[in-house]
């Protein structure tokens, strides 16, 4: 055993002084790594191999073997120290007072109690503004040009297929995330009541999933679908991007586009419903 | 040596020998499965340290800045303040990745062998009265393993772990009433803020650890003044203990454990690359403003809260009232019913059971045929939803689409935990009656009388 | 022969000359032998399912009038096409073709209509950091930030783009090959492909200075390392360190 674990505690102290001389050196993460794995791990198999030969069969005389048994006392206290505990108890309790008055008192600071407790949660409030109308609103103004890195988007930039990010002017705000997508416009088949919102075949929509907010980023062309790569939602751009696969219960929003007399794609007003997951009160109109 | 003047310089100060003695000479029962639990005590020792160490080079800040370090890929584009750090950290500054890969690996294995060391008390039946309490205290540090080691990859801001933040708005999100004043209360408005990585960094390194360590102190006192439990076997009762004294053998051990613990983490920080920050960018930059990348998995120990929210089918609950968003029944229901069982175990069983005694001595797992069942369709049931929070990895590599692996776990996830319930109890029952490896019969001191039967603490049962 | 005779018969020369070249293809168009070498290869191995003159047949293959020169060299060199079964995905395997009987056939395919020509972008033109972010912003959700590739749905796949050359890489980006979206010079223009390129020839040999990539599939195999090897190793600890029984 002793040689065992000579050997292992004479690697370990070469590690350290490789360990050393590799950080000096420059450093390198596989070297430093294995080199203190060795440095700890020699010593860790020193002392396992001595702990282990502990009370073997060649201990020493008046040494005790290595396994050995206690008495476990019992855990609950006797009924002695346990009538005292009561006892002192009853002591202080003689001591604060039992008559009405006093056990009134004891109200008065139960409610004063009380009411430090629920005014020590309102600095809460200060954590964060009150979502207030934020979840039902984006950037998109009407008259917003759809930008790729501040860039307007020409709608003749896009051809049938193909598929952009864009946001509204300079503001980056991840919740006006919009996809833009032109299609053939002869497959289009939107819901009632977007009529003109997708001119040409460009349609919009938001590229917050309604399921659990990824981006939804993967446009397949050949089914026009777009796929969220996180849980796997599938939306059909041709119907309004209805989900029609996966655990996402509503459809992207869409927004209304049109093109402005300069060819750009301008957004007619922002989305008519709060984009990404769901929350309680989501379908409530303020 | 140096160790007794040492003790005698305290003993003058403080006093304490007696305790002191006893403590030397304590005896713990020394079976393999018992070290697992300081395995993770190791395991967040090390995560302290590096931790530390980390601490002295992240900048928690999500301050937008320009990358000017040593990565060509990455080289004038616009990211936070913390994605930086860590990138100097691991291109830019000596050991500076690998006590970052250390850090993270420790984390995993942190998680790992808790659940471990939780399933041999489980399994073992260690839970019941009076380690009741215990238990409890155990389930919370898991708990709040998990909640720290998402704050921690979370804190990096970059794109995979953000992504990841996104899920937890949303499913924050999804709370009833509360939802929304909740995420705008954690994340400081509507997601994604500037503040997100100062409240998760002041959240990563200080208030949960400290209840970490807190709770962690309960853990092991309790441990200490109930004494650990151990196997029936020869010479074992429930009134002794059967092991090795604290000085030297069992210390020696510990100390053992210790360094092969560490070792073993550091050879993987150093040897297994582990969360490439830079192969994934940054969460937001200039032209990549709202990305993700496919085959996007939080860390294992979160995967099945992943798992859950793919498995669950398009049902949402919209009145025009009040809307019940369909994230919520994967990502809030699941884990509080899951949590809530698990707490409340022990305190069913002894119900189920009408056992209200105090037990020292442990089960094998064979003993217990429904607890193991119970345990076995518990471990599928997790199995299933980690799988399935990888479904598109496990699609790729198949060659199958997603939705037939969706498809195939939803039916599984249901019909695996019953199988394995009912199949580990049978196996249980027949390796009782195979007689393979019997316990040996009892025997060593006499256990003291039996108490009176008015007596309230009950009486002393094997 | 009078000089205003001189300059007739000059300007004849002239106009005799460009009818000559015109009559050979597109202007400054591939050798008029190449396009009939393209003319007899696709003749006898495409018609069955592209048509005669490349118009399509119905439930075998699509029109190739939009294809251009750009489509045919991606799905010739990568050997996607032919293909073996004309439903599902195109799967990448050996050519079928050596190189200058692909010259030929992409010589004969851009004639038949008005399709991309083959990117002339070179990656060193590219920026290394731009083509990071223009691949993270356009690519990553389908072809994974490592560019492995990735199941979308429905057998639906996107293959590993570290598999494919990098004018692979241009043409597909400009064709948008099958359920890919197209993004032509109106979306991304010439020096964001050559950025893009760069990137793309960075993830084929990327840096792992952490150690064994592990695939480079992320936390799964990251879960499965510290499962198997972290707490397998110290269970084994364990055992040689405690009790039995």
């Amino acid at each position: 055993m002793e040689r065992s674990a000579a050997v292992a505690l004479t690697i370990s102290t070469l590690a350290a002084l490789g360990l050393a001389a590799v950080y000096i050196a420059g450093g390198q993460p596989q070297a430093e790594g294995v080199l203190l794995a060795l440095c700890l791990g020699g010593i860790g198999v020193a002392l396992g191999l001595w702990g282990k030969d502990i009370g073997g069969s060649h201990r020493e005389p008046g040494a005790e073997p290595a396994v050995v048994t206690a008495e476990r006392p019992e855990l609950p206290s006797d009924a002695g120290p346990r009538a005292d505990v009561a006892a002192s108890l009853d002591r202080g309790g003689r001591a604060l007072g039992r008559h009405d008055r006093r056990r009134f008192l004891g109200r008065f600071f139960a409610t004063a109690a009380g009411a430090l407790g629920l005014a020590a949660l309102f600095p809460l409030r200060s954590l964060g503004p009150a979502p207030g109308g934020a979840l039902r609103h984006t950037a998109w103004r009407e008259g917003s040009r759809a930008t790729v890195d501040g860039r307007p988007v020409r709608a003749a930039d896009l051809a049938v297929g193909s598929v952009l990010t864009v946001f509204p002017g300079d503001d980056t705000s991840e919740d006006s995330a919009t996809v833009l997508i032109r299609v053939d416009p002869d497959r289009l088949d939107l819901p009632a009541g977007r009529e003109g919102w997708a001119p040409d075949g460009l349609v919009a929509y938001s590229k917050i999933c309604t399921h659990v907010g990824c981006p939804v980023g993967l446009y397949q062309e050949t089914t026009n679908e777009l796929l969220c790569p996180c849980h796997q939602s599938t939306f059909d751009v041709l119907r309004g991007a209805r989900p029609v696969s996966g655990p996402a219960t509503r459809s992207l929003p869409q927004l209304p586009i049109t093109i402005d007399d300069e060819g750009f794609v301008v957004a007619q007003s922002d989305y008519e419903e709060p984009i990404g997951a769901g929350f309680w009160n989501r379908e409530r109109r303020p | 040596m140096l160790i007794r003047p040492v003790l005698r310089w305290l003993d003058d100060r403080v006093g304490g020998a007696p305790f002191f003695s006893k403590a030397l000479n304590r005896v713990f029962p020394d079976h393999w499965s018992f070290m697992l639990g300081e395995i993770v005590l190791y395991c967040f020792i090390v995560l302290v340290a590096t931790g530390t160490y980390l601490g002295f080079f992240f900048e928690p800040s999500g301050r937008e800045v320009v990358y000017d370090g040593s990565f060509a890929p990455l080289q004038g584009v616009e990211m936070s303040a913390a994605y930086r750090s860590a990138l100097d950290l691991s291109f830019d500054v000596r050991a500076g990745l690998v006590m970052r890969q250390i850090h993270h690996w420790a984390a995993l294995v942190f998680v790992a062998t808790m659940v471990v060391h939780l399933a041999r008390v489980f399994l073992t039946g260690g839970y019941r009265k009076p380690r009741d309490l215990n238990w409890v205290v155990g389930v919370t540090l898991l708990v709040l393993a998990i909640v720290n080691g998402f704050l921690g990859y979370s804190l990096l801001d970059d794109l995979l772990s953000g992504t990841g933040v996104r899920v937890a708005n949303a499913i924050l999100l999804a709370v009833p009433f509360l939802g929304p004043d909740l995420a705008f209360g954690l994340f400081g408005g509507e997601f994604p803020t500037e503040d997100l990585v100062p409240r998760f960094y002041i959240l990563h390194v200080l208030v949960v650890p400290a209840i970490i360590v807190g709770l962690l102190s309960v853990h092991l006192a309790l441990v200490w003044r109930q004494k650990h439990t151990q196997f029936a076997g020869e010479g074992r009762t429930e009134t002794n203990l059967v092991g090795e004294r604290l000085w030297p053998a069992y210390a020696m051990k510990a100390g053992s454990l210790f360094f092969l613990t560490v070792a073993m983490l550091a050879a993987l920080g150093g040897l297994a690359q582990i969360n490439p920050i830079w192969a994934y960018g940054p969460f937001r930059s200039g032209l990549a403003t709202t990305a993700v990348t496919s085959a996007s998995q939080p860390d294992w120990y979160m995967g099945w809260l992943d798992g859950a929210l793919r498995l669950m089918p398009a049902w949402e609950l919209r009145t025009e009232w009040f809307t019940l968003p369909n994230p919520f029944f994967g990502g809030v229901l699941v884990p509080s019913l899951f949590f809530g069982l698990l707490y409340a175990y022990p305190f069913l069983e002894a119900r189920w059971t009408h056992d209200r005694h105090r037990h020292n001595l442990l089960q094998r797992p064979r003993d217990n045929p429904g607890r193991t069942g119970i345990g076995a369709a518990v471990a599928s049931f997790y199995l299933v939803l980690f799988l399935a929070g990888s479904n598109d990895v496990l699609a790729g590599v198949f060659e199958v689409a997603p939705e037939s692996i969706t498809a195939l776990f939803r039916v599984l996830v249901i019909v695996l935990p019953a199988a394995a319930f009912a199949l580990t109890r049978r196996l249980c029952r027949e390796l009782q009656a195979s007689g393979l490896r019997p316990i040996a019969e009892p025997g060593g001191p006499r256990p003291q009388p039996e108490p009176e039967p008015e007596d309230p603490r009950g009486g002393v049962r094997r | 022969m009078t000089a205003r005779r001189a300059a007739l018969v000059l300007v004849l020369v002239v106009l005799g000359t460009t009818a000559q070249l015109s009559a050979s293809g597109s202007a400054g168009g591939p050798p008029t032998a190449l396009v009939a070498e393209g003319a007899d290869l696709y003749a006898v191995a495409c018609t069955s399912c592209h048509g005669a003159d490349g118009e399509g047949v119905e439930g075998r293959g699509p029109s190739l009038a939009q294809a251009g020169a750009a489509s045919a060299d991606f799905y010739l060199s990568s050997g996607r096409m032919p293909m073996d079964d004309p439903q599902g995905q195109t799967q990448r395997k050996p050519p079928a073709y050596a190189p200058e009987e692909i010259d030929a056939l992409v010589a004969f395919v851009a004639t038949l209509g008005e399709g991309p020509a083959i990117p002339d972008t070179d990656p060193q033109d590219g920026d290394l950091p731009t083509g990071q972010q223009l691949y993270t912003a356009n690519c990553a959700a389908c072809h994974n930030s490592a560019g492995s590739g990735g199941a979308l749905g429905q057998s639906i796949y996107a293959p590993a783009v570290t598999d494919a050359t990098l004018l692979q890489v241009a043409e597909a980006t400009r064709i948008g090959p099958g359920a890919m979206p197209a993004f032509g010079p109106g979306t991304l223009d010439d020096e964001e492909v050559a950025s893009i390129q760069r990137y793309v020839g960075y993830l084929k040999d990327p840096r792992d200075p952490g150690g064994a990539p592990l695939g480079r599939l992320g936390p799964v195999p990251e879960g499965a390392v510290a499962w198997l090897v972290g707490v397998g190793s110290l269970l084994v600890v364990a055992r040689w360190l405690g009790a039995h029984r």
